[in-house]
């Protein structure tokens, strides 16, 4: 039996209230594959990735991850999904207050149990793989530091390391690099694609940066308005539907 | 005394532009200062705890001098009368009356307090001083310093002390409590308008004051509209406390549900002090509400061209309204202050105050006195800060995705019940909570620890659940996002963002603690206040004194150690 795809999104639509802001969308997302979602602000790119990752539910249509239907599924269900997948944000909803391992080590939370994370919290526990982890991304000097303290770049690096430690099928990264300088942006990309190459693991990243959307992943999706516009490879891409992508109003010269 | 709502400051996003100039700065504190605050930190962790097992020792915890059984069965009558409370006409009217005059001396000691706040707080701010001196630095520094100096020792002073002064020198007079309201409550005004006034931009100030407008006008037209709405939300916390002080303020006899209260406590009549005890609690129930309706307009972020709310415009209107109507309620009566016998005695308790007079057990007794006024605040705020953490949770509206009908309606009847429960602890003032402990316990640290925990712990409980429910929802949502159980959100996310919160609330709530020690010293559980008492009631002036200046000494000690524990919190 061929393994079902990652991410399968049939007819699948948000709504808030009267407001549509996915609509029909039909997506198949491989595993190992590597997909961009480019589109402008407003497009509903935050929303796919929470539609993908189960913060959201959807309002019409069914989303399939990992072969199960997440909205249908239980609490314990769902957790079990969510466990395999790990999500990078732009602002890296990291807990500041904690110190570094702790964040790392919250990428366990998913498989551990629930006195083991409380007792990492007194003594951190698995500090080995934490170490490793943030100095796969370069910090594992700040292992003990207050996350509060770190610089974005470096709190980026440190939900990236917590993503390394889960050992997800998928990374989902919600504008990663928005937040961050072109030079530290970069490296950051760098650093996901490397992993993603290591691992196997699926990546799936929305960007506001198109050059790097086209330069770097083997898909590129383009999402308008709550729908998908386009979704090939960036060879085939013509540069008119990109621009049209961003364009004011639909049908605007 | 600020209320923490003033000092909060929202939701802190990280800004990685504005973050990267101070890395450096970070970098170069280096791990060994990191290391020091931790330890540092650790040491105040194990001082409260080693603080809090020797005030319990001091208290005579275990000992057989503490617990009076004999005065369970009261106890059980008491709560007994708690589903029985007295309803016959007469009472009620008595009690209606009761409440109104407490609502009345709230709103016109806020009144006072209002007028000396904005005044103090002007002249008690560097702005003003800035631009009364622009050369003379000198003179800018001491004058400022001299304003925010006199206002300290009638803001350490308790309303209960000032009750007790105006009364020996006025009597019983509705005065007495607006005075003693309005003045401590105008020094602490003073001081939090002069920093919101300090901490509003400049710019359009210096602008008028450029353009050669006089400083009053500056003031009026460039600093106080965008400093309103703050000074706005203030006052209105600032008349729910003042319920609070009206009620305990009627023990003394000035009248109002405090009044009532005693006399029926004097009587053990269970079923009348429930009646009142409901009145109060529905008192300070509306009072809260109104007070947090008005500042969570205030709160809620503004939209270009909106208009002020009306709920707001409608209790401003509501709050001038209410005053001529209370100080009919309370028969205000401003002449006895010019009296001659007021000022005759006034002179002459000033006259018998100089110079302080020590107890008749010297040194030693004040000394050991303080020592147990200070257990007793550690115990009761060691009490509160548990309790609250442990309510604060089950009280907190947070946002959680999903669940099911059924579990969504058991987790709003928690929030109700454990709101209700938080309301009914703070609603009761500390001294009727000590004469109940007082029916079980001897008199001492111990049953005036109890009454001021029991009350902190409805007032930190409510504020606690209040800042748990700003926490930012993001990192949580991220947590969730990646499969962790509730519990394990809670340990990761909840715990560590709510920790230092909580922890500054506790200390600021120590701080009050220290303070209204007298209240229930009072009432005759024990330490400096009931010795205050005592002095009061005998004239001896000296003595009071001698104790009033012990008194703040203990509230500085405590005021500076909670800001060294503040300081260390800020990483």
């Amino acid at each position: 039996m061929p393994e079902p795809a990652l991410f399968q999104l049939q007819g699948a639509g948000v709504r808030f209230g009267s407001i549509r802001a996915l609509t029909e969308l039909d997506l198949d997302v491989g595993w190992g594959e590597r997909v961009a979602v480019i589109g402008p602000s407003g497009a509903g790119k935050s929303s796919l990735i929470a539609l993908l990752n189960g913060t959201l539910a959807p309002t019409d249509g069914q989303v399939r991850v990992l072969g199960r239907d997440i909205a249908a599924a239980s609490g314990r269900e769902r957790r079990g999904v969510q466990r395999r997948l790990g999500t990078i944000h732009q602002q890296f909803h990291l807990v500041e207050q904690l110190r570094a391992v702790h964040n790392v080590n919250a990428g366990h939370l998913g498989s551990w149990s629930t006195a083991r994370a409380v007792l990492s919290l007194l003594a951190p526990r698995d500090v080995g793989r934490a170490r490793q982890a943030l100095e796969r991304v370069g910090i594992g000097d700040k292992l003990y530091e207050h996350t509060g303290n770190l610089s974005g770049g470096e709190q980026q690096r440190v939900a990236i390391a917590r993503v390394l430690v889960q050992r997800p099928a998928a990374v989902l990264a919600d504008e990663p690099i928005a937040s961050l300088d072109p030079a530290r942006g970069r490296e950051i990309m760098d650093l996901l694609h490397e992993i993603s190459r290591e691992t196997g693991t699926t990546l799936l990243a929305s960007l506001h940066d198109v050059d790097i959307a086209l330069e770097r992943f083997e898909r590129v999706v383009g999402l308008r308005e709550g729908r998908i516009a386009f979704d090939a490879a960036p060879a085939a891409l013509d540069p008119a539907e990109i621009e049209a992508l961003y364009a004011l109003e639909r049908g605007a010269p | 005394m600020t209320p923490p709502a003033q000092t909060e400051t929202g939701q802190r996003v990280p800004e990685p532009d504005r973050r990267l100039p101070d890395l450096s700065l970070r970098e170069a504190a280096g791990t060994g200062a990191r290391h020091g605050r931790s330890l540092i930190r650790r040491s105040w962790v194990v001082l409260a705890v080693v603080g809090t097992l020797a005030s319990l020792i001091a208290a005579g915890v275990g000992q057989d001098r503490t617990v009076n059984a004999g005065g369970l069965p009261l106890v059980g009558d008491f709560f007994a009368a708690a589903l029985r409370p007295r309803l016959d006409a007469d009472f009620l009217a008595l009690t209606a009356n009761a409440t109104l005059t407490t609502l009345g001396y709230a709103v016109l000691g806020t009144a006072l307090s209002l007028v000396l706040g904005l005044v103090g707080g002007v002249l008690a701010s560097q702005t003003w001083w800035r631009s009364a001196t622009r050369r003379r630095r000198g003179i800018r520094m001491a004058g400022w310093g001299m304003t925010r100096t006199a206002l300290v020792v009638p803001r350490g002073i308790h309303e209960v002390v000032w009750g007790l002064f105006f009364l020996s020198v006025i009597g019983i007079e509705p005065i007495v409590a607006v005075l003693a309201i309005g003045i401590p409550f105008g020094a602490v005004t003073a001081k939090v308008f002069s920093e919101i006034l300090d901490e509003t931009p400049q710019r359009p100030y210096t602008a008028l004051l450029a353009a050669g407008s006089g400083r009053g006008a500056a003031m009026l037209y460039g600093l106080l509209p965008p400093a309103l709405p703050d000074m706005l939300s203030y006052s209105f916390y600032r008349f729910e406390c003042a319920i609070r002080s009206a009620a305990i303020l009627g023990l003394l006899g000035v009248g109002g549900l405090g009044y009532e209260l005693s006399l029926s406590f004097q009587a053990l009549l269970y079923q009348e002090i429930w009646t009142l005890l409901y009145a109060l609690i529905l008192l300070c129930g509306a009072a809260d509400l109104w007070s947090s309706a008005v500042r969570a307009r205030r709160m809620a972020p503004r939209r270009p061209g909106s208009r002020t709310s009306r709920v707001v415009i409608g209790s401003l209107l509501a709050a001038i309204a209410l005053l001529p109507i209370s100080a009919w309620i309370v028969q205000l009566d401003l002449s006895v202050l010019g009296e001659a016998g007021t000022r005759e005695l006034t002179v002459q308790m000033l006259g018998d105050s100089w110079p302080p007079d020590l107890p008749s057990g010297g040194w030693t007794e004040l000394l050991q006195l303080a020592a147990g006024t200070l257990a007793m605040s550690v115990l009761a705020i060691a009490l509160a800060f548990l309790g609250a953490v442990v309510l604060a949770f089950p009280a907190a509206r947070m946002s959680r995705a999903g669940g099911s009908p059924a579990g969504r309606a058991a987790r709003l009847l928690m929030i109700a019940a454990t709101r209700g429960l938080l309301l009914v602890l703070r609603a009761i003032p500390p001294p009727v909570w000590a004469l109940l402990f007082l029916f079980v316990l001897f008199p001492g640290i111990l049953p005036g620890a109890l009454a001021l925990g029991v009350y902190t712990l409805g007032v930190l409980g409510r504020l606690m659940a209040e800042s748990a429910e700003n926490l930012d929802d993001r990192p949580l949502q991220a947590l969730r996002a990646q499969g962790a159980a509730a519990l394990q959100v809670f340990c990761y996310g909840v715990v560590p963002a709510a920790t230092p919160r909580f922890v500054a609330y506790g200390l600021y709530r120590w701080e009050v603690t220290i303070r209204e020690t007298v209240v229930v010293g009072v009432v005759g559980a024990g330490g400096l206040g009931l010795l205050l008492d005592q002095q009061l009631a005998t004239f001896d002036y000296g003595g009071a004194v001698a104790t009033l200046l012990v008194f703040l000494g203990l509230t500085l000690l405590v005021d500076l150690t909670s800001a060294a524990v503040r300081r260390s919190l800020h990483t």
